[in-house]
């Protein structure tokens, strides 16, 4: 994200800190993106329950989510969610299908998971722009 | 019904209790037949999130049918997703594509989280309600299905009231705790496990004083309930007995504990503490 871009999304901030206040990773003694809007250095995107708390309390209405999320792009992502991302892009889900999965479901009573077929898959997250998804 | 990744694989518990329930409501669900992921762990990296989210969409909008969602984090997804497919240039963009797989997002279905169709049906419950738990129950919400306030409105975003209402018809007291409105930290354990278990630990302690402590989102399910054990226990993590909503809201109609995925020690440890 450009420093224009981020500007403009922090147009209206006035650094009251109340995003902060409420945010549980502030509250744990970590940085979250709201150390950022509060002018400070030491922070990461990725440190974010994504409880939309800050983004609530907001009086100045800045759309913080959209900052985390442009920030992200720019960031190194952790495993956890690289690994999520790249279980999307192979099968259409967050965590791997194995054949457990259906026994689980058997056992509860539950109908076996009708998967989304691999070629939509390909179709949904790939499309025309191919290979433009990370992971 | 779209019981999102977490709970169609991880957590058929949750899903049994939920339909066990509704029926006793006359509500049958059906799962969406090749639903796929909401889209949230895409958003983070690309805007083809919104393609995703809107094949969810599209195939419930195909069967005619309103979408039901389990998880804070599903809801809140697909809930933005549509707003923003409102904007017709992106949704003709995301139309495109679907038509490649025979699909056509159109807006036309409903979104709304478990703790939202309860509420529509508080009067239909409170019939149904055939036994008083006697139980302290501190309620922890899920939060994501509350917020942003532009797209969900049905409750109070910051203090959310519903869910307590909801357990309150069990009979059982709702606990005030001072962690009951701080997310669980479930989202926050996929990017650093430490902090993630320090505020469920945090959360857990708070809550102390209950003996259940009900949730209803697969996300806060799996921290509270199933990671529990990393928490290294202390200030009361390892004691209440964590479920879900539809699982308390069962007991509460009588139903049997292993028709609503509740294993036999914490139906042990239920029936000690409410007798």
């Amino acid at each position: 994200m450009s420093e224009r871009d981020l500007d403009a999304l922090l147009e209206n901030c006035t650094q009251c800190g109340l995003c902060r206040e409420v945010c549980i990773v502030e509250t744990l003694g970590a940085h979250s993106i709201t150390s950022l809007l509060c002018g400070e250095e030491q922070y990461s995107s990725w440190l974010c329950s994504s409880c939309w708390r800050c983004q609530e309390v907001c009086p100045q209405g800045v759309d913080i989510h959209a900052i985390i999320m442009e920030k992200r792009r720019e960031e190194e992502p952790p495993p956890g969610h690289e690994a999520n991302l790249v279980n999307v892009l192979r099968s259409g889900y967050a965590l791997p299908v194995d054949s457990g999965v259906n026994l689980s479901r058997t056992f509860h009573g539950l109908e076996p998971v009708q998967l989304i077929p691999a070629k939509w898959v390909e179709i949904l997250l790939q499309g025309r722009e191919g290979g433009k998804t990370r992971g | 019904m779209f019981p999102g990744c977490l709970v169609l694989q991880r957590m058929p518990q949750y899903e049994k209790a939920t339909k066990r329930v509704l029926t006793e409501l006359d509500i049958h669900l059906e799962n969406i037949p090749h639903a796929a992921c909401c889209g949230a762990p895409l958003e983070s990296f690309t805007d083809r999130w919104l393609h995703l989210a809107a094949y969810n969409l599209a195939l419930a909008e195909r069967l005619g049918r309103d979408v039901l969602t389990l998880c804070g984090n599903c809801t809140n997804t697909l809930l933005r997703a549509q707003a923003a497919l409102d904007e017709p240039a992106l949704r003709s963009d995301v139309n495109e594509t679907l038509d490649e797989i025979g699909l056509r997002f159109e807006g036309r279905t409903t979104v709304k989280h478990l703790v939202e169709l309860l509420t529509d049906y508080v009067e239909d419950l409170r019939e149904k309600v055939t036994r008083k738990l006697s139980l302290r129950v501190a309620v922890t919400h899920p939060c994501q299905a509350f917020r942003p306030h532009e797209i969900s409105s049905f409750d109070d975003p910051l203090q959310p009231q519903a869910m307590r209402r909801i357990v309150g018809l069990t009979g059982a007291e709702v606990v005030d705790y001072d962690a009951e409105f701080d997310c669980c930290g479930s989202t926050l354990y996929l990017a650093d496990e430490g902090l993630g278990l320090e505020a469920g630990r945090r959360k857990l302690a708070s809550a102390a004083q209950a003996d259940v402590l009900v949730d209803a989102c697969g996300n806060c399910q799996l921290l509270l309930e199933r990671l529990r054990p990393g928490m290294g226990g202390g200030a009361g993590t390892g004691r209440m007995v964590v479920l879900t909503l539809p699982q308390l809201l069962g007991l509460a109609m009588g139903i049997d504990p292993g028709e609503l995925g509740i294993g036999p020690a914490s139906a042990r440890e239920l029936s000690r503490r409410s007798s």
